[in-house]
């Protein structure tokens, strides 16, 4: 076939499908079930588990049983990580003091000023539950739904469901601060059995956040522009002789991968923050952190991102709990409390839902040294919050028992949670399927129902 | 009524007809539909008290109804439904008073316990679905124009092609046929004496020599142990949240030695699922079971080692069921698979085959201080000179004597060592000097190998680990013809898998290695042959060439010669309007389909054509450059000691994969994670995988090689075309290519600085300018294409 013959080939195949190619959308949507709330998510994730007793649980019982010995019918037939140091444990009643705040009455301890200030921006649930004790599969099922790994993350799922708005910018991003990366890193933004553009893209605390975004030495930006051309020019060629549909998104990836290499950075750089700004987070330019991340994420959702998972990996606070909270609330408090009231003011809240939680909470026991006492892992029973993003602001879901031990009232687990969160995205999530191996899978399994006292 | 007499409880308040008037009503109502003695839905058949007596696989069923139905201990039944709280009253009381079951008639059924086998319980519908049925060999059908057909192959592909009036495609250029069957066969091009030795052949056999001659190359080998490692989960790391290395390359070597040796599929199935219980079993046959130690390991501190090593059986299971089977077996962990011939008590029969393995070190805690690679990983094959094996066995022998003391010492596991004790200081020393003493020479491979003590298996019910069910033996599911003799263990399992009878082993085989030369398989649903599968696009073509691959003598290399030496396979890949419009998806083969290479194929080709790649086979992974930050997206920041020398450009399936935080060029164009096994690889298009190829240092690397390579060429960009296309550019890029060229000299003449810096040391404008094509070619969607 000659060019000519070719081209005109080619003009032919456009009317059958190249058009919706030709749309870069490289990630198509689904159709909602219902209008959406949100369009895009921030999950500030407090890996480790937070102290829900020391944060947002007032348990004047726990407090007065302090240092008495935990009675045995709480712990029968429980099952905690570190069993063998478990074997009778002191009961551990909080520290901090407790106040109720705003309209809503939530209860906030004197740990978190920033964030109880902005009581009535958010909707809590204090009767979590999730499937195991330990801090692998617990992330795991956080978010994925399943303990084991290798299924698609909430992210993956709401990209498949909604698609992208963003065209120089990955549609999923994923950045972390504290001692070490998230506990299964890649595999807790990962796309699981859905296509793999699905998964999230890892964000460094850098200039140059995304793995190979800068142009290698001596490739300045009009030789990358005039190399990005050529390669345009050849592969339009081949699409010619070929008509490969495949070749005509090819050519979209490299103007998006161009265009990001300007966005991208244009991103990370804060100077264009005003003083105000940066002091509200307390963010400095150039200092990674989780205040920084914070900023970030609003600065990503502002530009169309979907999802955005920021990891705080510094909550697992099996000893000296006191003397850690008192370092690292403080920064998580501005930081959290500050993204809510920057988001607010630019009239971002509404469709931004903000999620802030742990894979699990911690124990109404004491683990270790009395003079050094930490909290054990609990599952039964940890708080979460919710905030924008059509979430019912000031509701408060579920309760634990007076020592917090378990959830008594109206129990939620993970899988209620994605639910939640799907239906604020305009899905059900019992309709939001993926056929894999002859069965139609969902975010959650075979589980869920949302919390309808925090639908807006 | 006699059996009613000896009731203590018979006609007081439970007689026959309220039997009648309340249970019976309800147990058909709610319960009979799946519980009865064709479906036995966990086990239970509720259509006689002696069934219900016997129970299913929770146990005796008079323990359980009344939970069930109070939705008591994780129990749920009817599923999505509660009973009104009247007749769970109703049949409370009815248990309650001894549980009288009159017989009335013979609908009341047979008062027969549970089958003992599991014949009658697959549904014969499920049963019956056709790939449970034994491929017969159909005949070759004659099409019309079979001057056109090469191999039987071709004629089924053109009967259809017939059937629906549609001409297949000419077949592609000899370059692009070249190029084709080269990348397919070892992942490499051809070089340019190996075209122009094509070119220059005037034999009319001269194609079929050259795919002889790919077939005995050593690179096949390497090429097509990634397909079959994606389908192992191959990983160098555990894959739990601290993602330790392992010692596993031993069984990729394996792989590759096995596929360029081509043993018969049948054999090398049988020795990767038991090698270990083979009647003297050589240290080839062990490392082969590496396989089924691809599990992920999760070694968290405070964890319960007996969920993961139940997880590990569960995924060998998984493994077993989508990779030799294409069926999806992991429904059946928790209940009777929906769609498939697999009842939950049959999934625990295939579990108890595995289950007789160890995940962790013998008896030892996991983690931390004790976290030593030699023993978390055992059991461990050492391999190196006798007498150094010896030496490590003796000294692992004492390692382990001293940490099972510690462990006994510490009460339980632990991942904090008591401080300041005599004693444990003294042990502490005592490990380290034996541990320097360790042989250096060494080397290890994960092996199975069978307890002394079986363990024995249970149904796990709802797929719980904590709650067991009635025990089960090991056995094959009853849809699927019958071993020839006893099936006890692993070794049983995998002859009765690789038998010829069976329906499944040989189809998905050679459906995957369709899918290798076309895309996709004759079965799109590569991983699912159940009832929920896709139909074959060509069910005759399907099954000639599953019994012709027997006939073959399961020889893989043989069926790839049958595949690549069709005439369906050489047409010419082009689009064309009336297939477009027709077939768009290509399932009727009317033209050959174009494919991006896998992640490890792109890495091949660009060191291939830059002239950089080492072709040393096997032995350990290795580290090529990785930017700053991969390791960092993990819990534990493990060790990436960037390899130098020729480690540096080895071909991609020897890069180190670890899988929490994998090498991002191998993961932006879909390299499997290996968490789970991957039988068919996404192909995305995405703007990452063009920064990867545009800034990645490694492809820059390349480039820069390249343009060396081609610079001083009579014709560099001839030259640069044959090493990256394969052929010759046409009048139009040789035209925009030159420009290209030009401005860049221009440029860089007036900024020699930038010429250095991207082109190398001591470069001028004209090696900077061939360095900015070379980029260019290593980024055009052809180059990453198998045409």
């Amino acid at each position: 076939m000659s060019l000519s013959l070719a081209r005109r080939h080619f003009l032919s195949l456009s009317s059958l499908g190249l058009a919706r190619v030709a749309l870069a959308d490289l990630l198509e949507p689904r159709q909602p079930h219902f209008p959406a709330k949100a369009k895009s998510i921030i999950y500030l994730f407090m890996e480790g588990g937070p102290s829900q007793l020391d944060l947002y649980q007032h348990k004047p019982k726990l407090t007065a049983m302090d240092g008495q010995l935990t009675p045995p019918s709480l712990l029968a037939g429980k099952k905690f990580a570190f069993m063998e140091r478990m074997a009778a444990p002191k009961l551990y009643g909080t520290k901090r003091e407790f106040r109720q705040h705003g309209q809503s009455g939530h209860w906030f301890s004197s740990l978190l000023p920033r964030l109880a200030g902005q009581a009535d921006d958010l909707a809590f649930i204090h009767s979590m539950k999730t499937v195991n004790v330990n801090h692998s599969p617990a992330m795991i099922a956080a978010h994925t739904g399943a303990m084991a790994p290798g299924r698609p993350s909430l992210g993956a799922w709401l990209l498949y469901g909604l698609g992208a708005e963003t065209k120089d910018l990955p549609a999923f991003v994923a950045m972390s601060s504290g001692p070490r990366g998230p506990r299964n890193g890649n595999d807790i933004w990962g796309s699981g059995f859905l296509p793999t553009h699905y998964q999230g893209v890892p964000f460094l605390n850098a200039k140059s956040p995304i793995f190979h975004l800068q142009s290698p030495a001596g490739v300045t930006r009009e030789r990358q522009q005039r190399a990005v051309e050529a390669i345009a020019d050849l592969n339009r060629e081949r699409l010619a002789e070929t008509g490969d549909e495949e070749i005509a998104t090819r050519i979209a990836s490299y103007e998006m991968a161009f265009r990001m290499q300007a966005s991208a950075p244009d991103l990370m750089d804060l100077s264009g923050e005003s003083q105000a700004t940066l002091a509200l987070y307390g963010a400095t330019p150039g200092k990674p952190g989780f205040a920084t991340n914070c900023l970030l994420a609003r600065r990503l959702v502002e530009r169309g991102v979907r999802c955005v998972q920021v990891y705080h990996t510094d909550w697992d606070h099996h000893n000296g709990i006191e003397g850690r909270l008192d370092q690292m609330c403080p920064e998580v408090d501005r930081a959290s409390a500050a993204l809510l009231a920057d988001l607010k003011q630019r009239g971002l809240l509404d469709q931004t839902l903000v999620v802030w939680g742990g894979e699990f909470g911690r124990t109404p026991m004491a683990e270790g040294a009395a003079k050094s006492a930490g909290r054990n892992h609990l599952i039964d029973g940890y708080s979460v919050w919710l905030a924008g993003g059509g979430v019912r602001a000031g509701a408060s879901v579920g309760a634990t028992d007076e020592l917090g031990f378990q959830s008594v009232k109206d129990p939620v687990n993970v899988h209620d949670l994605h639910a939640t969160i799907l239906h604020q995205f305009g899905f059900d999530h019992k309709r939001l399927t993926y056929r894999v191996q002859g069965r139609d899978f969902r975010l959650t399994d075979v589980e869920g129902d949302p919390v309808r006292a925090l639908l807006g | 009524m006699a059996a009613l007499a000896a009731l203590p409880c018979a006609g007081q308040e439970m007689g026959a007809a309220s039997f009648e008037a309340e249970i019976r009503p309800l147990l058909v109502r709610h319960c009979q539909g799946c519980h009865n003695e064709t479906n036995r839905s966990s086990g239970l058949s509720l259509a006689s008290r002696a069934a219900l007596a016997a129970g299913g696989n929770r146990g005796p069923g008079f323990d359980w109804i009344v939970k069930a139905v109070k939705h008591e201990d994780g129990l749920k039944m009817p599923p999505g439904r509660q009973l009104p709280p009247d007749d769970v009253a109703k049949l409370e009381r009815w248990v309650a008073a001894g549980g009288l079951w009159p017989k009335l008639g013979p609908e009341s059924g047979p008062e027969s316990g549970p089958a003992s086998g599991s014949a009658g319980r697959a549904s014969a519908k499920r049963r019956n679905h056709w790939t449970f049925q034994t491929p017969v060999r159909p005949n070759e059908p004659n099409p019309a124009n079979a001057r056109w057909a090469r191999t039987a192959i071709d004629r089924f592909v053109l009967a259809r092609l017939e059937k629906e009036q549609l001409p297949p495609s000419p077949e592609a250029g000899k370059l692009t046929l070249l190029r084709r069957v080269h990348l397919d066969h070892t992942g490499l091009p051809p070089t340019p004496a190996e075209i122009d030795h094509f070119l220059n052949d005037p034999a009319p056999d001269a194609y079929e020599k050259a795919v002889d001659r790919l077939l005995a190359s050593p690179h096949y080998g390497e090429r097509q142990a990634r397909h079959w490692l994606d389908q192992a989960r191959y990983a160098d790391s555990d894959g739990g949240s601290r993602d330790e290395p392992r010692h596993i390359w031993k069984y990729r070597e394996w792989v590759i030695e096995a596929l360029n040796r081509d043993l018969p599929f049948d054999r090398f199935v049988i020795e990767q699922l038991a090698g270990d219980l083979l009647p003297g079993a050589t240290p080839e046959q062990m490392i082969a079971t590496g396989f089924h130690r691809n599990s992920l390991l999760q070694i968290e501190a405070g964890t319960d080692r007996e969920q993961y090593r139940v997880e590990a059986v569960a995924d060998r299971v998984d493994a077993t069921g989508t990779t030799l089977l294409g069926l999806s077996t992991g429904c059946a962990r928790c209940h009777d698979h929906k769609y498939d011939p697999i009842s939950q008590k049959e999934y625990y029969q295939l579990f108890a085959f595995f289950n007789n393995l160890d995940e962790y070190g013998p008896e030892l805690p996991p983690f931390s201080a004790t976290n030593d690679l030699n023993v978390t990983h055992a059991p461990l094959l050492a391999l190196g000179p006798p007498a150094d094996v010896a030496k490590w066995q003796a000294l692992q022998a004492q390692l382990l004597a001293l940490y099972q003391e510690r462990f006994a010492y510490r009460g339980g596991e632990s991942d904090e060592l008591p401080k300041g004790d005599a004693g444990e200081k003294i042990r502490t020393e005592t490990i380290n000097a034996l541990k320097k003493q360790l042989p250096t020479n060494l080397t290890f491979a994960m092996v199975m190998r069978e307890r002394r003590q079986p363990r024995p298996a249970h149904v796990l019910l709802g797929g719980d680990y904590l709650r067991k069910g009635i025990a089960v033996e090991p056995g094959v599911p009853a849809a699927f013809p019958p071993a020839a003799g006893t099936v006890r263990n692993r070794l049983d399992l995998a002859r009765w898998i690789t038998s010829e009878k069976n329906p499944l082993f040989a189809r998905v085989a050679v459906n995957r290695q369709w899918q290798r030369f076309f895309g996709t398989g004759l079965v799109e649903t590569e991983n699912d042959f159940g009832t929920q599968g896709a139909a074959p696009s060509h069910p005759e073509l399907l099954d000639w060439l599953a019994t012709e691959f027997i006939r073959l003598g399961w020889s893989q290399k043989q069926l790839q010669r049958l595949i690549v030496t069709s005439a369906a396979y050489r047409q010419e890949a082009r689009q064309r309007a009336d297939l477009a419009q027709r077939d768009p998806n290509n399932r009727l083969l009317g033209r050959q389909t174009r494919l991006r290479l896998d992640a490890e194929i792109v890495r091949d080709n660009a060191l291939a054509a830059s002239g950089l790649l080492q072709a040393k086979l096997g032995g350990p992974s290795v580290y090529p450059p990785q930017p700053e930050g991969v390791m960092e997206t993990g819990q534990v920041k493990q060790l990436w000691r960037t390899s130098q020398g020729e480690d540096r450009y080895r071909r991609g399936l020897y890069t180190f994969h670890y899988r929490i935080t994998p090498n991002p060029s191998m993961k932006v164009f879909d390299g499997a994670n290996g968490l789970t096994p991957c039988t068919r690889r996404p192909r995305t298009n995405t703007p990452l995988q063009s920064l990867t190829l545009l800034n990645d240092p490694n492809f820059h690397e390349m480039a820069q090689a390249l343009a060396r390579r081609v610079a001083a060429a009579a014709d560099p960009l001839a030259e640069a075309y044959r090493l990256t296309a394969g052929r010759l550019p046409t009048a139009r890029e040789r035209e925009r290519l030159r420009r290209l060229h030009a401005v860049e000299r221009d440029a860089f003449a007036t900024k020699p600085e930038e010429a250095e810096a991207l082109a190398g040391k001591g470069a001028g404008p004209e090696l900077a300018a061939w360095t900015t094509v070379a980029r260019v070619l290593l980024n055009t969607d052809e180059f990453i294409t198998r045409e």
